[in-house]
């Protein structure tokens, strides 16, 4: 959890209400289920990534929490409004970065952030903010001649100019080159940490998301499937190793377990001497990220409650102790 | 002016309605803005971007000359006439030019601003100023004075080029004067909205101008804005009625032409009520349907639709490139 100085956030944040409060929230387009009851809570000044392959129901959780559509069920608060009723003060306290912009295509960089600023009652600096986001040197650029990262960058300069306390970052890097993509993770870290501001992200890149985000969300098939910090998704993805030797017999043996090195104590003691092709496998996110949405697409929407995704494959191959 | 004020009116009352009805859920959130001073922002904020959007046309060569050109068209072929109205003494040449000035405010109000609609709306803009406080009524604010003064350079080039290169027409006396004025105000009001109710409705860019063009350049012919209406078959002058240049252009030879030239009239006379008649009950129809569909355009606007288009019109693309 980022924090500002001076003004901390406790890291339990119980005490202040979350920026994004969802419960039950479920959307079907005619008879198709999109989303089968989401549960979520965004934190004041926390990054939280929601994560899951495309056509996982990413867009509409997003879109629902934007207002620009309506849910078929469910509590959704964002910013302590329904989004369905959200008016232009409302509005005013939301930014929003979107990967399909490609508007304003005439007006020069500093003109356009300088324009936007007209809307609210007490706009960011403009030339602040182009330095915030690193483009000082382009602020004379008409915006079509800037390159994807430098588009982008000015995007979030846009959403950030009326002093939003919640943005939203749709697939913020698809299609970035590998530098572009670092000084844009760089510029958002810098967003949460220094100007205290509470960001969704959603991305279908498990390592964008572990290196930004506060919180984790996997969405997979219309159902939030796994959440946690990272380090928590990781520890929790770490405790189903594998763990393979070859049996006295010759025969290959592979068994998961969430304590790797007590069961390879034991197969030393019954083996009696060291133990052949020994090899333990801890599991990363994203072996998990991958296996979930995997499991997914094999078994379609019979998918069970949050906690399933790291009990699977555990029950039939752990070794009966 | 009576243009920008009726437009902006109607238009600046839609988006405070939407607001208000919206604004509920809000009333125990954060302080209460001061409804007078973000009105007053957003004034500003629409007559700012008019301006950006006035100079943008202007530094845009390309765009620039694509208007010129009507202009120049309209010269040339007034230049090749040197026979008179028949029954009368008056230059044919001054009833082309009095119908090209009605067709190029048509133009402008139905071809022009459709195009300009729909490349805002598949570009993003549209998406942006709605999630911009104040962005929608700024935004129709801006488009009308940016109507308004695309109609009045029109206007005062084709009529002033005219005077002093084709011997073309000019109002003689306040009372002409007048009859102009408001014959191109009302006659705007007349077109505007129809157009921006099918710049909310057409598909994309391409498509809109096929679709506008072809039925635009039937009526250029049909309405006796080239050549005297009583030369055409009564079916046709009775449809061409119905639609509103043929009583633009009615109204600006009232203004231009001497009044012997009543005689090349179907009605003997210029008709003036019933061409104030009939260009406001279009002007009534346009608003009554341009209200609904700008919002349902507005409305339907988000990231994910907006992202579909882009990859559908890439898709279309890719196999010519």
């Amino acid at each position: 959890m980022t924090t500002t100085e001076g003004a901390p956030v406790p890291p339990t944040a119980d005490a202040a209400p979350p920026v994004i409060q969802v419960s039950g929230l479920r959307m079907s387009y005619g008879s198709t289920d999109v989303l089968h009851g989401v549960d979520l809570d965004v934190r004041r000044g926390e990054v939280f990534a929601l994560l899951g392959p495309n056509g996982a129901g990413k867009s509409t959780t997003v879109e629902i929490l934007e207002g620009f559509r309506q849910r078929s069920a469910g509590t959704v608060r964002v910013l302590g409004t329904d989004p369905a009723r959200g008016g232009d003060a409302w509005r005013g306290r939301i930014g929003l970065v979107l990967q399909s912009w490609r508007d304003h295509r005439r007006w020069r960089v500093a003109e356009l952030l300088t324009h936007f600023a007209t809307y609210h009652e007490a706009p960011r600096d403009p030339a602040e903010l182009l330095a915030l986001v690193g483009l000082t040197g382009q602020s004379g650029k008409q915006v079509d001649q800037l390159s994807g990262g430098q588009r982008r960058r000015l995007d979030v300069a846009l959403a950030l100019v009326g002093r939003p306390e919640l943005v939203f970052l749709d697939e913020p890097t698809t299609g970035f080159d590998p530098e572009a993509r670092r000084d844009f993770h760089d510029l958002i870290e810098r967003l949460a940490r220094d100007e205290g501001v509470t960001v969704l992200l959603t991305t279908h890149d498990l390592v964008e998301a572990e290196r930004l985000a506060d919180r984790i969300a996997m969405l997979v098939n219309g159902r939030i499937r796994a959440h946690g910090t990272p380090a928590e998704l990781a520890r929790s993805a770490a405790a189903h190793a594998e763990v393979r030797w070859t049996a006295p017999d010759g025969t290959a043996r592979r068994e998961h377990t969430a304590d790797p090195s007590r069961l390879v104590w034991e197969l030393h003691r019954e083996i009696g001497g060291p133990v052949a092709d020994l090899e333990v496998r801890r599991p990363t996110l994203e072996d998990t990220y991958l296996r979930m949405v995997h499991q997914d697409e094999v078994a379609g929407t019979a998918a069970g409650p949050v906690t399933d995704a790291f009990d699977d494959g555990v029950g039939s191959e752990t070794r009966a102790a | 002016m009576t243009a920008v004020d009726t437009v902006t009116a109607a238009t600046n009352a839609d988006g405070e309605t939407s607001m208000a009805d919206k604004g509920v859920g809000d009333g125990g959130q954060g302080p209460a803005k001061s409804r007078p001073g973000s009105r007053r922002r957003y004034w500003r904020a629409g007559w700012q971007r008019g301006g950006i959007e006035i100079r943008h046309l202007l530094r845009n060569p390309k765009e620039l000359s694509g208007h010129l050109i009507n202009v120049v068209v309209a010269l040339v072929v007034a230049g090749y006439m040197d026979d008179d109205v028949p029954g009368t003494h008056v230059p044919m040449s001054h009833l082309a030019l009095s119908g090209f000035a009605a067709y190029l405010l048509f133009q402008i109000g139905l071809v022009n601003l459709p195009q300009i609609l729909v490349t805002e709306r598949e570009e993003g803009a549209l998406l942006r100023l709605r999630t911009t406080p104040g962005g929608i009524p700024a935004y129709l604010i801006a488009k009308s004075v940016l109507v308004v003064a695309m109609a009045l350079a029109t206007l005062v080039v084709l009529l002033g080029a005219g005077a002093l290169l084709a011997n073309g027409p000019l109002p003689h006396g306040v009372d002409n004067w007048l009859t102009l004025l408001w014959v191109s105000a009302l006659g705007l009001l007349a077109v505007v909205p129809l157009g921006a109710a099918v710049g909310a409705v057409l598909p994309n860019p391409r498509e809109a101008l096929a679709l506008i063009m072809l039925p635009a350049m039937g009526l250029l012919v049909t309405s006796g804005a080239m050549f005297p209406l009583t030369s055409l078959p009564a079916v046709v002058q009775k449809i061409a009625s119905v639609f509103p240049l043929k009583w633009m252009a009615q109204g600006v030879r009232s203004a231009l032409l001497p009044d012997a030239a009543r005689a090349a009239e179907p009605a003997g006379s210029w008709e003036l009520p019933t061409v104030a008649l009939v260009l406001a009950a279009w002007a009534v129809a346009g608003f009554l349907l341009a209200i609904p569909l700008l919002r349902r355009a507005a409305r339907r606007e988000s990231g994910s639709r907006l992202g579909e288009r882009h990859r559908k019109a890439n898709l279309g693309a890719a196999p010519a490139a």
